[in-house]
């Protein structure tokens, strides 16, 4: 796949950590008001591994429920856990709807994560003033991704207008300073829905008490830093970086300047393909509904085939039609899931030249991708490649059948089989059956 | 006492259904203790057609002790099950292999 390349223009020093911990959970309570109604302890099972817990609400945790547990284990520790099945292109779907809104605040935008993402904040003091505006700026940008409200005055023509990951309250974590690590060791800071500024000159000092977890770790690497009785970047930045780099050789030259403040990685922006554009002229004028129809699946494939298209779905679509005598016809659709598919981009082309055809013979036709999303593929957060599309595709399937079950016999009769005490010597204590409610 | 009724993956939660849960059988033996038909609550009695392996459980003897001898039967047609004698309340037991 041809990958867009950085352009120096899009990177930015300065930099603001927008961090939503446990997204995926959060956009699976947001889909279902009955959970806001009464909170129970909840948990997302593991994409890879059914069996096991991946995100974990706080009130499971606080009942001894953690990720990466059998879901028999977690169940032991809390009987009311209620357990949800994953639906990774539904989450990246959502955390592109935030991508896209934290676009509108500032160019330089770069995913690292799912719930987490870099806002690139050079220059921004001349549109928005101070960095406490520029946070607000972020704030407001995310709530209209949470709510579904478009942001008045520069609201784009195609916001969301569903709640995403919309919980009681905001959840986001906003830091900001120089550099991603600053930023991102001061949003973990940041309380719910609240901000930490590290101004310029000031991130050694505030580095200094952080402990070192906030340190890209791997679990060895942590564990012989705390055998030498180091605990704070501060701890770790006080040695010498030679005697560091002979412990821990390249990894640890990095590390040691993160702690000191050093290290200032830059924020990288991706930059947003120009409308896409494919154009047909008839030898003769053509009026038959069919044939247009037919020209037009010809023109989204070429347009989709365009290279600038490549890691990016299509949000807005437009055919634009010059009509005998000089007449036009335009229709534009905004898809609500944006998507590279032919037939799910030309359907409301199509439609709308059922409902409201060209008034005349067309002589020129043209398919015109105006907007863009961020790729399921490009963005490579959870759903990072065919089979992960599929399960969640086959997870829908059996989730609309459900729905269908229950609406027929009044609850899903459908069921998990999950171990119990698969060790177990009496047969019935091995394996259960628990409700499946997608 | 009902096996069924101490075991603790029912009792749990109510959101939990044990899986192979036992069914309660009447039992005819023969002279050496083994079963020989196998009477469900409902239909004619099955002949057993087949002992295999039979060994005993003694577990839990820190809460509800469990005292099992198990069997390993054949009925007629063909059907392949475990039988269990639960010695604590001296009743019978079907399950799935």
């Amino acid at each position: 796949m041809t990958r867009t390349l950085p352009t120096p223009h899009l990177a930015s020093a300065s930099a603001a950590c927008c961090w939503i911990p446990l997204f995926a959970l959060r956009c699976e309570t947001a889909r279902r008001p009955e959970l806001a109604a009464s909170p129970q302890p909840g948990a997302l099972l593991s994409p890879e591994d059914p069996r096991r817990l991946w995100q974990v609400s706080p009130l499971a945790r606080h009942a001894g429920v953690k990720p990466g547990m059998t879901v028999s284990q977690a169940i032991g520790l809390c009987a009311a856990l209620k357990l949800y099945e994953p639906d990774p292109v539904h989450y990246d779907e959502q955390f592109a709807r935030l991508l896209a809104a934290l676009a509108h605040v500032s160019p330089v935008v770069e995913p690292a994560e799912l719930g987490l993402a870099y806002v690139g904040t050079d220059g921004l003091e001349g549109l928005y003033g101070t960095p406490e505006r520029i946070v607000e700026a972020i704030k407001c940008g995310v709530r209209s991704a949470e709510c579904g409200i478009s942001m008045q005055g520069h609201a784009p023509r195609h916001s969301p207008i569903n709640s995403a990951f919309r919980t009681q309250h905001s959840a986001l974590r906003v830091g900001v300073g120089r550099g991603k690590f600053v930023s991102w060791v001061a949003a973990t800071r940041a309380r719910p829905g609240e901000a930490v500024i590290v101004h310029p000159g000031e991130e050694g000092k505030f580095l200094f008490s952080q402990p070192l977890a906030v340190l890209p770790l791997d679990p060895d690497t942590h564990r012989r830093l705390r055998q030498l009785g180091l605990k704070t970047l501060g701890h770790l930045a006080a040695l010498p970086e030679d005697a560091i780099v002979s412990q821990f050789g390249r990894a640890g030259r990095r590390l040691w300047r993160l702690a000191a403040g050093l290290t200032a990685e830059p924020v990288i922006g991706r930059p947003t393909p120009e409308p896409i554009t494919a154009t047909l002229t008839f030898f003769s004028p053509v009026a038959e509904r069919e044939l247009l129809a037919h020209a037009l699946d010809q023109l989204v494939v070429r347009a989709l085939r365009d290279p600038r298209r490549s890691g990016w779905r299509v949000q807005v679509v437009r055919a634009r039609a010059e009509l005998e005598y000089g007449a036009s016809w335009l229709v534009e659709a905004t898809l609500k899931d944006p998507t590279a598919d032919r037939e799910r981009v030309a359907a409301p082309l199509k439609t709308r030249l059922e409902q409201a055809p060209p008034v005349g013979a067309v002589e020129r036709l043209a398919v015109e991708f105006t907007a863009f999303a961020p790729g399921t593929a490009e963005l490579q957060l959870f759903a990072r490649d065919a089979s992960a599309a599929a399960r969640a595709g086959r997870r829908r399937a059996l989730t609309s059948a459900v729905q269908e079950i229950k609406l027929r016999l009044k609850r899903s009769y459908l069921y998990h089989v999950i171990e119990v005490q698969p060790w177990s010597r009496l047969p019935e204590r091995r394996y259960a059956l628990i409700d499946y409610e997608p | 006492m009902n096996p069924s009724a101490e075991c603790g993956v029912r009792n749990r939660t109510d959101r939990l259904r044990a899986l192979n849960v036992q069914q309660r059988v009447e039992v005819e033996l023969d002279a050496d203790g083994m079963p020989v038909v196998v009477k469900r609550e409902v239909g004619n009695g099955k002949r057993v057609e087949s002992t295999g392996e039979s060994w005993r459980i003694d577990d839990e003897w820190w809460r509800a002790p469990v005292h099992r001898r198990y069997v390993e039967a054949i009925l007629e047609g063909g059907k392949r099950v475990v039988l269990f004698e639960d010695l604590v309340s001296g009743g019978w037991w079907m399950q799935k292999p």
